[in-house]
């Protein structure tokens, strides 16, 4: 079942064509900031960053002409709060080779930062990155770790009574992402 | 971040991961088992079905599994010919507008592409209930569930698509959701005007699913497990003769029956012509009427899993 109650939706922070172009931007500002993509491996945080991840590699296959390393990335293990309630497992993480490469992690949201923290560590088991990035495709604020995104889609204030979910057409069937009152 | 998996709209087969897909069929399994214990579910909770054309059968089934886990349903099967429509109101704002009424929207509309139009703008959860020519993804999952509720497994099946491949959405969207499973091999069985188009090819192909394609329903059925049987179009046929001649090719009668397998099935979508005998009905293998019924608790399973 379900640990996430549905909740009402309150408004749409970004519709299919915001969500195309900001990946669209991060594309050009992750060749722009390392100056290509040759060295880079996109990896993306089940469930949701690991669609955002395939398609910034397709813009930065389309952007370079050539192939990109792209994973995915189980960190249910790797979460601060598993003592506190059984994590959900996205399933086998999928990991290139990383060891000398940079890598951009993609996920959907940030909030805490505990998840990119978590991410950061299941990362680690698989190898050594020459330096590891942050990409999300919303920035909700209420950072409680020293973490900060390289690459933003959207910044959106947000309070704790409210979510941001982003739907993905690959499991929603459309792409949005909406802020949803818990 | 979410944790677990949840699910806002139903758009399309697609959609689903393989997870998600057996998290419906178990709990449509449970349902289906132990109806009464799921009855007061969605107390208190409303279901608005927009039909934009009409269909029976599938609007019945959704108003039945929102009532049976104790909603309440209210709508229209003529959406297109007397609300607002009529007056000219874009889908987007009538949804805006009923979404503000109900918890969940049931949307049948006549153009591809409705329920991706209508979840865009709704603040409640959108199910597809078929879009024009596109899809239909509950058919779909009612068809999976009723595989696997007969067969016992959906990985390792051998299936035959039997009939109009090309017009049929039914098969195609059943096509996509086989192909998150393992070792599935697809026989399409039609006559070449109707074949199965490309783009599922395709897809199959990008999906290591091997399929191959013959006219023979004979040679094909002492090899598959499921044999999905889909009624030949008589409007797709330019002439009345090409027709009645390729019609009877793949009717199913108990000489069909004699071919497959002990513990194959039968399988169709419903409504039937003469595409398959009468006389199959009392073959325990006539698993049509019962993946019918099989919609019922998928639909439970779905509504459950968007509202509860």
């Amino acid at each position: 079942m379900s640990t996430v109650q549905q909740g009402r939706l309150k408004a749409t922070v970004m519709d299919a064509d915001q969500i195309r172009r900001s990946l669209s931007r991060i594309a050009h500002e992750i060749v722009e900031r390392n100056h290509g993509a040759a060295d880079v491996v996109l990896i993306g945080v089940m469930a949701k960053g690991d669609h955002l991840a395939r398609r910034l590699a397709d813009s930065l296959i389309e952007l370079e002409g050539a192939p990109i390393a792209v994973g995915a990335l189980d960190i249910s293990n790797h979460r601060d709060d598993r003592h506190l309630r059984v994590p959900a497992h996205r399933g086998p993480s999928e990991v290139p080779d990383i060891d000398g490469k940079v890598v951009v992690l993609v996920d959907d949201v940030i909030h805490h930062g505990r998840t990119a923290r978590a991410a950061m560590d299941a990362l680690m088991d698989f190898g050594r990155p020459r330096a590891i990035q942050l990409a999300v495709l919303v920035d909700r604020g209420h950072r409680e770790l020293p973490i900060r995104p390289d690459y933003v889609g959207k910044n959106v204030p947000t309070s704790d009574s409210e979510r941001i979910e982003v739907l993905v057409t690959e499991e929603d069937g459309i792409d949005q992402a909406v802020i949803v009152a818990v | 971040m979410a944790i677990g998996s949840r699910l806002r709209h139903v758009v399309e087969s697609q959609q689903f991961s393989r997870a998600l897909l057996e998290e419906l069929l178990d709990r449509a399994g449970d349902m289906k088992a132990q109806p009464h214990h799921f009855s007061g579910r969605l107390n208190g909770q409303v279901m608005a079905a927009l039909f934009y054309e009409p269909s029976t059968r599938t609007r019945l089934s959704f108003e039945a599994a929102m009532l049976r886990l104790g909603g309440r349903t209210m709508g229209t099967d003529n959406a297109r010919e007397f609300s607002s429509a009529a007056k000219g109101e874009t889908l987007e704002d009538t949804i805006r507008i009923v979404s503000g009424y109900a918890d969940v929207i049931v949307l049948r509309h006549n153009e591809q592409g409705a329920a991706r139009r209508a979840a865009a703008v709704s603040s409640v959860p959108v199910i597809n209930a078929g879009d024009g020519p596109g899809q239909h993804p509950t058919q779909a999952l009612l068809d999976l569930y009723t595989i696997r509720d007969e067969i016992g497994h959906v990985d390792g099946i051998r299936i035959a698509m039997v009939g109009d491949l090309a017009n049929g959405r039914t098969v195609r969207s059943l096509t996509y959701l086989l192909s998150k499973f393992r070792d599935i091999r697809i026989s399409f069985v039609s006559p070449p005007q109707v074949a199965m188009r490309d783009d599922i090819k395709h897809h199959l192909d990008e999906h290591r699913v091997p399929w191959v394609e013959s006219e023979d329903l004979d040679a094909v059925l002492p090899q598959v497990d499921v044999v999905y049987q889909t009624r030949i179009q008589k409007e797709r046929f330019s002439d009345e003769a090409s027709y009645l001649a390729l019609k009877g090719v793949y009717r199913i009668d108990n000489s069909t029956l004699a071919r497959m397998k002990k513990n194959a099935i039968v399988m169709h979508p419903l409504p039937r012509v003469d595409e398959i005998a009468p006389e199959v009905d009392s073959d325990p293998r006539a698993a049509y009427f019962r993946q019918a019924r099989n919609g019922l608790f998928i639909r439970m399973a779905l509504l459950d899993k968007v509202l509860a």
